[in-house]
């Protein structure tokens, strides 16, 4: 039988380093050339161990443990890792904690710029007087004056511009027959002037409605605890 | 009534601290796994550097990094393991780097290349097969190297080894069995040299 129909099988038990058996024994006593391929797979193998075996048990040059223990007495004791570990980590947490606390200082500076800035810019928004019975007259202002055409831009501009400031300025709900003078009492406010000079020439009947009555509140009645018994 | 007790402890009345006492048992206790364990360390640099010199270094560097992270070796039986791969981490770094040198210093100072000065011990053991045989031992995967590394060295049982590296017994037999196949199929070319051997 040729070589090449046994040759795994050689090539294995060879490798594994056991004898042959069974029908491969048999066949190995049979077959000269198998036998001596065997042997030579034998050989090879035998030669691998005999390198490795060179290879892995080199004599160790006395001089290693010495040069250890200088090494070692030099580097004094082990550092503790979970110090170090701790260390690091404790470096680390404060690194991030000063991250965030600049990017919020950063955003509140920037939040307090912008506010800043919408308030040096804002118009209050105005609606025009209704145009039915019920609607108030409109202010007596100078239509020549510097305040009507800054109260007749701000008609026009604040509906453009109200998207845009609704997401930095407050909004305060006023009742619809005082948004006239509040319109124009931030509008004085803008220009500097006090509020009780615009109240003084504002009309009596708009006034006497922005008249706010005392708060009513009814006397507390102290009670004194009952002793525990 | 609690009574309340002061303790003094000898170590602390002679002036030695409890860490200076601590240091000095983890170090007594590396010297003792040192003189055990120092040849082995040696021993798998060699295998894979095939160098005196090299290998005393890399093995050194082990053992101080053993050393250095003693602490964190909980157990303890298990150093003979974690020693031994690390040294074979840092030969395999040792040997990366070498071939990386070697190359850059053929293309840029010599034409030709040429093998490092070989010492007596290389020439001792210099021979057409060995050099194919460490050529192909090089091209094995890394866990295969370092478990045929060592089944050849001299006391180490299959269960030894699979104690240290951490695998199963039937692992560490199946992978000397293919390390061994594969040098094998690789020098089964050099057949004439082994017959003349």
């Amino acid at each position: 039988m040729p070589f090449e129909h046994h040759k795994d099988a050689l090539i294995e038990a060879a490798a594994s380093g056991v004898e042959p058996e069974g029908e491969l024994r048999a066949h190995l006593e049979a077959c000269d050339s198998c036998r001596a391929a065997f042997a030579e797979e034998q050989a090879l193998f035998a030669s691998i161990d005999a390198g490795l075996h060179a290879r892995a048990n080199a004599e160790v040059p006395v001089s290693l443990l010495p040069r250890v223990r200088a090494r070692l007495d030099e580097e004094g004791a082990p550092r503790n890792s979970w110090i170090t570990s701790g260390f690091v980590l404790a470096t680390a947490a404060v690194v991030i904690v000063a991250f965030f606390a600049a990017r919020a200082i950063r955003h509140i500076n920037v939040g307090s710029e912008r506010v800043e800035t919408a308030r040096k810019t804002y118009v209050p928004p105005v609606v025009p007087p209704p145009q039915n019975q019920n609607a108030l007259v409109e202010p007596r202002v100078d239509k020549n004056s510097n305040s009507a055409r800054q109260f007749n831009s701000a008609k026009n501009s604040a509906a453009a511009e109200l998207p845009v400031r609704a997401s930095t300025e407050s909004e305060v709900l006023v009742p619809r027959d005082q948004e006239i003078l509040l319109a124009v009492y931030a509008e004085q406010w803008n220009l500097h002037k006090r509020a009780p000079l615009l109240a003084q020439n504002s009309d009596a009947t708009i006034l006497a409605q922005l008249q706010i009555a005392p708060i009513q509140i009814d006397e507390l009645g102290v009670k004194l605890l009952a002793e525990e018994k | 009534m609690q009574e309340m007790v002061l303790i003094q402890t000898g170590g602390m009345a002679r002036g030695e601290s409890v860490g200076d006492a601590a240091e000095a048992d983890v170090r007594r206790e590396f010297e003792a796994r040192l003189a055990e364990c120092g040849p082995l360390a040696y021993r798998v640099a060699r295998g894979v550097l095939r160098n005196t010199a090299d290998a005393e270094d890399v093995a050194q560097e082990a053992l101080l990094r053993a050393y250095r992270h003693f602490d964190r070796l909980r157990d303890r039986n298990r150093f003979r393991g974690w020693l031994v791969r690390i040294a074979f981490r840092l030969a395999l770094d040792r040997l990366r780097s070498r071939k990386r040198s070697e190359v850059r210093d053929t293309l840029w100072s010599q034409p030709e290349h040429r093998p490092p000065a070989a010492t007596a011990e290389d020439l001792a053991a210099s021979n057409e097969f060995q050099t194919h045989l460490d050529r192909a031992f090089e091209e094995l995967p890394e866990k295969l190297r370092l478990v045929l590394l060592l089944a050849a060295m001299e006391g180490h049982t299959i269960e030894e080894i699979a104690g240290m590296i951490g695998i199963s017994t039937g692992t560490v037999k199946s992978r000397i069995f293919y390390a061994r196949k594969q040098l094998a199929e690789k020098l089964r070319c050099h057949s004439n040299t082994i017959k003349t051997r």
